[in-house]
Order: structure tokens, then sequence, then C-alpha cells
């Protein structure tokens, strides 16, 4: 198992939860992307040691690094990339409703946390949010 | 039979709740229909000889996961109470309330959706079954307690009664882990007897669930609050039914743990104090209805002290009971809610001389009380013969206490019974009453009734409850209710208490019924549910705040925690530098890379290292001998750099600057986080269970697939329909950005018009 590998997996991570723990959407995307570098090479370093590319007949099969992590990882790169570009449409989508790619407390939580009602939703609160919606969706 | 049955009633739930929209008669009848199937199924079995049914449906065979239902006698004796019985209070609930009763749809469908329960919880016959019916039965008896929930008295006592049953079904669920983990098994029946601490720690907590259930003292004080509740359902929860479930479990459980101390004797602590306290209760209330919920507490009492003891006898004794107290109690609820509904009081200062009025009322109550006190030629009497034999019997210490406790309880029974049926029915100005009501009457008539017709033909009894003990307690074979037991010692004693309770009863009653107790207990109890619930908002604005980054800073930490237990398993010897000294060069880069993107302040910046991060990668790939990966990387890296230069072009150029604690804290949790994942990787990458399957995938993929490259044959043939859904995911990612994005020009457009 290689040393180096595993600190880029580590390294990669580290910054990944620094980065999905902020509040600004796009880093929080940046942060994922990462994460999602490290859950790959997560996969390859635990699959086993480097070796030769894993096609019949270009190498010795005993050289050969292992193909099975390399399939899942594959799949793992496809779907994160899927992800990723979906999560940056959001910010730019929230952007355009907001003015920023800000993640805000949820208001409905907050309302819980300090006691009131669900139902006693302040006139304010309920004006703003009818005002984005008007204001974003035509 | 037993899935057609049980499915029957699941289906025919929705059914009662749409014929309820026409009224809530058809409704109730609806309902009515599926216990009424159960319970002739039963008898006809139970005429049968009692053949074991048993079902079951395996999910996850290896976890022991499964729906298992089984239908012995002691389970056919229950299904015949608990579906008879339910089924003549849905008859008579018709009868109770008005053509248009209010929550017509709601009424006859829960309260079928709660005989459902009961009945799985009777046939169920592994622990988790039998945890999950339990469980359905605390929240569908919540429902009906608080059926008229426009009171807030009713709500609270609802929740009431909601928190303790079901705060008692936790420490339910633990004991029955336990029990299961130390018996080795998860069936109920044939479980193997335990010992030692942990089959003590099971008993306990099985048997405080028992008690939240079965309103034994001290979690008794839900049961009167429930009587809150329109009488049917109080006739049908608190005779045949839930109280009953409680009883079940320790008459179930108990052959498990007969011989774990600690079980006994907290079991005939919890009886013996609801024996008497229970009965006490009784004769302090004016509240006819609450007199009988009293009551049950004390009946219940008994059956748990009964069960354990444990002897074959004393288990004999306390299903005979348990049979008669279906059927007298709740043909006293019946009464006691026709005449509620017919004269608009419950209270036995209002209520007198009703025995003029309404004489078939009087003589169901008379039956119904003569078997609640124990009196021939009834099938009460015979129950409680067994009962103080099976005390009589027993020896020492033990002997001392429950015979102070069954005896001392069964005098105030009389003495309660006497007062309450002088108090409605006996001497006094008679109260007016209203019309007649057949479909309240005929059910209470058939209950009471029945305790005559079961001491007449007590062989059939014998062949519903004998069989029934021999399946807790193998030696209850050698027993069976008898009609006339003779001048013996329990007989004597059982004249002396007839005697004393009901000469005790006539002189209270006599004294008048006297002002509404202080209530003892309940106040504290009351205490401790709002606790609960006060509590609970408080917790969930603690878990619940809101914010995205501190849930998953929180996430990560408890990630953490649990990589640290893996990383002892950390083995040196597998681990090398690295694989190619380029490897190490290149993880260096994409770490510091990775760090530009976290703190570089400006967005584009921060997509540029993104990028070198992924070509990183890709060269990573390269080493490692993965050219497919380096190749997908590559493509998908470029995309997603430029979608990143795209979307930026709509945000602001810089990121907001963070500054405060809040940053402190994501660093640590971070670097803990990155270091946990070191850690358990490392753990499991030095400790290889065996080599790659290299040589066999390489062979059948050129042998099966046809193909050299053998990550690109498992991706298209071995994982195909996985990579079919990953097509998938792309197409509808695709769709998404579409839709985003075409959202976002309009209002420009409209601006431009405008």
């Amino acid at each position: 198992m290689s040393a180096a590998l595993l600190f880029a997996v580590g390294g990669l991570t580290s910054v990944g939860i620094y980065l999905i723990t902020a509040r600004s959407l796009s880093q929080i995307i940046l942060g994922f992307s990462l994460l999602g570098h490290a859950t790959v090479l997560g996969l390859l370093v635990a699959g086993g040691a480097a070796g030769d590319a894993p096609i019949a007949g270009t190498a010795a099969v005993a050289d050969m690094s292992n193909p099975l992590p390399q399939a899942l990882a594959l799949t793992a790169i496809v779907i994160s990339f899927g992800l990723t570009l979906f999560l940056l449409a959001l910010a730019v989508r929230q952007q355009h409703l907001t003015g920023d790619d800000q993640v805000e407390d949820d208001l409905e939580d907050q309302r819980i946390a300090q006691g009131q009602p669900a139902e006693n939703l302040p006139e304010e609160t309920t004006e703003e949010i009818t005002q984005s919606i008007e204001g974003g969706i035509p | 039979m037993l899935w057609a049955l049980f499915l029957a009633h699941v289906a025919a739930v929705p059914a009662a709740a749409a014929a309820g929209r026409t009224s809530m008669r058809a409704g109730l009848f609806t309902a009515a229909a599926a216990p009424a199937a159960a319970a002739a199924w039963a008898a006809a079995e139970l005429a049968g000889g009692g053949r074991t049914n048993t079902a079951e449906l395996v999910w996850v065979g290896g976890l022991d996961v499964a729906i298992r239902l089984r239908a012995d006698s002691l389970a056919l004796m229950m299904t015949l109470l608990v579906a008879g019985v339910g089924a003549l209070v849905m008859v008579y609930a018709a009868g109770y309330f008005g053509r248009n009763a209010a929550g017509a749809t709601r009424f006859p469908a829960t309260m079928l959706a709660f005989s459902t329960s009961m009945l799985g919880l009777v046939w169920a016959d592994s622990v988790w079954t039998l945890f999950i019916f339990w469980e359905m039965t605390s929240v569908t008896s919540f429902l009906l307690v608080g059926h008229k929930h426009a009171d807030a008295s009713v709500r609270m006592a609802a929740r009431r009664a909601l928190v303790i049953t079901a705060g008692g079904g936790l420490v339910l669920l633990a004991g029955l882990i336990v029990l299961a983990e130390s018996a080795g098994s998860s069936a109920l029946t044939a479980m193997e007897p335990v010992s030692g601490p942990a089959a003590a720690t099971a008993g306990v907590l099985i048997l405080i669930g028992a008690a939240t259930k079965s309103a034994q003292v001290p979690f008794h004080v839900w049961l009167p609050g429930a009587m809150a509740a329109p009488t049917p359902v109080s006739a049908y929860l608190h005779s045949a039914a839930m109280v009953k479930a409680g009883i079940l479990l320790i008459a179930v459980v108990g052959p498990a743990l007969r011989g774990v101390a600690a079980w006994k004797w907290l079991g005939i602590a919890f009886g013996v104090a609801s024996v008497v306290w229970g009965a006490v209760g009784a004769l302090r209330h004016r509240d006819a209805k609450l007199i009988l919920a009293w009551g049950t507490v004390s009946q219940l009492g008994l059956m748990v002290t009964l069960l354990s003891v444990g002897t074959a006898k004393a288990v004999l004794a306390a299903l005979a009971l348990l049979f008669s107290h279906a059927l007298f109690k709740a043909a006293l609820f019946l009464v006691v809610g026709e005449v509620d509904v017919r004269t608009g009081t419950r209270d036995i200062g209002d209520l007198g001389g009703l025995h003029r009025s309404m004489p078939t009322a009087f003589a169901v109550a008379l039956l119904a009380g003569g078997s609640m006190v124990g009196l021939p030629p009834l099938l009460g009497f015979v129950a409680k013969e067994t009962a103080i034999e099976a005390v009589l019997a027993l020896a020492g210490a033990e002997r001392a206490v429950v015979a102070a406790g069954v005896i001392g309880g069964s005098v105030l029974t009389v003495a309660y019974t006497v007062r309450l049926l002088h108090g409605v029915f006996g001497p006094g100005p008679p109260t007016p009453v209203g019309a007649n009501r057949p479909l309240m009457a005929a059910p209470a008539a058939i209950l009471g009734a029945a305790g005559v017709v079961g001491y007449a033909a007590l062989s059939g009894v014998n062949r519903i409850v004998v069989p029934a003990a021999a399946e807790l307690s193998e030696k209850a074979d050698a027993y069976s209710l008898i009609q006339w037991p003779g001048l013996k010692t329990a007989f004597v004693v059982s004249v002396l208490i007839v005697g004393v309770g009901g000469v005790a009863g006539a002189l209270w009653a006599s004294r008048g019924v006297g002002r509404l107790p202080a209530p003892v207990g309940a106040s504290a109890a009351d205490g401790i549910v709002d606790k609960t619930l006060g509590f609970s908002p408080r917790l969930t604005a603690l878990v619940q705040h809101g914010s995205l980054p501190v849930y998953l800073a929180v996430m990560g930490t408890v990630a953490v925690l649990a990589a640290a237990a893996l990383a002892s398993d950390f083995a040196g010897g597998h681990l090398i530098w690295w694989d190619h000294p380029l490897q190490a060069m290149l993880a260096a880069a994409v770490v510091i890379a990775a760090l530009a993107a976290a703190f570089v302040g400006s967005r584009l910046g921060a997509a540029l290292a993104l990028g070198s991060v992924g070509f990183g990668v890709t060269g990573l790939f390269l080493v490692h001998g993965a050219p497919d990966l380096a190749l997908t990387q590559l493509l998908v890296e470029t995309v997603v750099v430029v979608g990143f230069v795209l979307g930026l072009g709509h945000l602001a150029r810089r990121f907001p600057p963070v500054t405060g604690s809040w940053r402190s804290v994501r660093i640590m949790v971070a670097a803990a986080g990155g270091l946990a994942v070191t850690a358990a990787l490392a753990a499991a990458g030095t400790n290889p269970t065996g080599k790659p399957p290299t040589l066999d995938l390489v062979a059948e993929a050129v042998a099966e697939g046809g193909g050299k490259n053998v990550v690109n044959v498992i991706l298209t043939d071995l994982r195909a329909l996985d990579t079919l859904g990953e097509v998938v995911v792309l197409a509808t990612v695709a769709i998404g950005i579409l839709a985003l994005a075409r959202v976002r020009t309009r209002p420009q457009a409209q601006t431009q018009e405008s």
C-alpha cells in the first residue's frame, strides 16, 4: 500500500470537508468534487498495488493492477461529474434568484429553534418568500 | 390461512373508511366483518382440536429479518377473545354513535387497524414481529383514545397514554434484544430457558414494558385518563385487547425466564401492588367508567401475579382469569356505556333505580358483576377458585405475599363491585332514561350471558384454556377447571371473601359516594409527561437548527469517531512509500492544488486549482496502471473546468470572506476527518484478506466477455445494468441543468419587453 496515495486521499478529504462546510454553494461544489477524487483514489489504493494496465495480451497478468476497483471507480467518476455540474447549475440559478450563492439556514427550523409554532409565520417573512418566488419564476 | 385472515383485515381498513363516508353505522359493520371471520375461524380451529398454524415471510434470511406468525392453542384463545370481543364492540359502537356522528371515516378504520395490530401481536412468533405489532397497537390506541380530539383534556389523556406506552415499548425493545441475544434465537415459542445477569436484565426490561401496556402500578396512570375515549374503545382496549398485550407477553416469555428470580419477584411486586391499589382506586371514584378502569388495573395485577408465580396451576388460573375477565369486563363497560347514552351521566352519585327502567342492562350487569366477584354459576367463580387454590399451594414468603395480595384484592373487588351495582341500579329515585338501543343491548347481553354459558359448558372452556396453559407450562395438562370444588379450603376462603367484601361494599355504598377523590400520583405522572413533551422541542431545536454546514460538521465528527475504532488494526508491514517516485510528486501536487482551491480568494482561481487537482489525479491513475480512468478523468475534468468558467460568469468574482471561530472549527473537523479516513484506509489496506482476483477476471474477460480491456468488459458486461443506470443519471442531470438554465433567461426577456 502506497503511503503517497494515502497522503493524497487524506489531504483531498481534509480540504473537501473544509470546503463543504462553507456557506458558499460554489465552494461546497469544489469540496464535493475534491471528496469525489479522494473516494476514487481510495478505491484504487484499497484494491492493491500499482501495475500495468489490465488489458489482456499487453502485459503479464501477474504484473497487472487490479481491474475491479477501476471498474467501480469509473462509475464513481461519472456520477460525481454529473452531480458537480448539476450543483453548479443550482448555484448559478440561486445567484440569479437571490443575488448570491449563500446557503442560508432553514427558516422553518430556525422558527422551531426559537420556540415559535409553525403556523405563526411572521408576515414579513411570508412576504419576502412570496416576493422572491414572484421575482424568480415568471 | 393466517395470511388470508391478516390480509383480509388489512384490506378491510380502507374499505371501512370508504363505507364510513356514507354513515358511521355502515363503516362499523364493514369493519366488524373481518374480526368476526377471524373469531369464527379461531372457534372452528379450537373445536377441531387446536392445530398449530404457522406462516412466515422472510425478508433477509441471514439477518433473521422476517415476519413470523404462529397460531398455537394460546394464540387461538387470544384470537377468539380479541377478534370476538372486537366484532361485538364494533356492532355496539354502531348503536353508541348517532347515525351521523362525526369522524365516521376515521373511527371504524382506526378501530379495525387497532384490531389488526392486536391480531398480529397475538400471532407473532418472533420478538421482532411482536415488537412491530406492539408499537402499532400503541399508535392506533393513541388515535382511538384521542378520538374526541377537539377537547384539550382528551388530547392530554391520549398523549399521556402514548408517552407511557411508547416509552415502555422502547424499554421492551431493549429487553427483547437482550433476551434474543442470550437465548440465541428470536423465536418466541420454544425459547430456551436463559439465566445469568443478561437474563435478569432482559426480564426486568420486558416486565417494565409489559407493565406500561397492562397498566400496572406505577405505570397505570394512563389508564383512567384513557377513559376519555368513547366507551366502545374503552370496552375493547381495556378489557379484551390492548391491556392484555402485556399479560400475553409476560405469559409467552415466561417459560424462558422462569428460573430468573428478578423476573419473578418484580412481577409479583407489580402484580400485588396493582391488585390492591387498583381496587382502592375503584372504591374511591364515582364515575362508573373510572371504577371499571381502576378495577381493570386490579384484575390485570392478579394475572401478572399468577403468571409471575409461574406454577402450572397458577398459569392455568391466570389464563382462566384472562378469559373470563375479557368477557365480564367488556360486558360491564358496554352496560355503563348504554347507561351513559340513555341517561346522560355515568356518575354513581346521580344514578340510581335503573333496575326498573333498564332491566336487561341490570341483568347483564348482575351476570358480569357476579363473574367479576366470583359467584357461581359463572365463569369468574371457576377462575377465582383456581387462582386461590394455586396461591394456597405455594409455600413460605411467596405464599404469604401473594395470598395477602390476591385475597385482599379479591375482598376489595367484591366491595367495589357491590358499590358500583348499588350506585347505578340500586334503590333511589329512578334516573330518567332515553329510548331503547337494541344495538347496544345485544352485544352486552351476549358477553354477559357468555359467563353463564361458559360455566355450564365448562368442558368446552377447558378445551380452550387448558391446552393454552399447556403451551406455557407442560404440567398444566394435569389440571382442569372444575365447576364445583366441594368444601375445600379454597372454597371456604372464597366464601369469606364474598362475605367480607359484600358487607364492606354495602357499608361503603350506604355511606354515600363522597366527594371526588384527590388524584394520587397522576400529577407527578403528568409532570413527567409534560417535561418529556417540553423537552422534545428543545431537543429538536438543538439537533435540527437548520444550518447545513453544522449538520455536515457533526456528521464528519461522527465519522471520525467511527473510523478511530478501525485505526488499531493498522499493520505497518504492507506499507511502502510509493509505487513509483512520480506518484509521490503527483500526490504532493494534488494536495497543494486542493489547498489552493480552498484558500484562494477568487472564484476563477479556485476553478483553475480544481482543474489542476483533476489533472493531477489523472496522472495518478496513469501511474497506477488505470488508463481507462485516466482517459475518463481527463474528459470529465475538461468539461467541469469549462462548466465552472461558464457558470462563474454569473457569480461574484470573489468568495465572501470567512472569519471567526467557525472557521477554526471547520479546519479542525476537516483535519480530523482527513486523518480518520487515512487511518481507516491504512488499516483496511494493510490487512489484505487475499490476492486481487486479477487472473480470473482477465481469463473470463477474454473467454466470456470477448474483450481484452478487462475494465471495459466489467462495465459493459458484468455490470451492464449499473452502467445503464449511470447513463440514465447523466441524462437526468442534463435535463435538470437544461431546465435550470432555461428559466434564467426569461425574466431578462420580460424586462426587455416591458
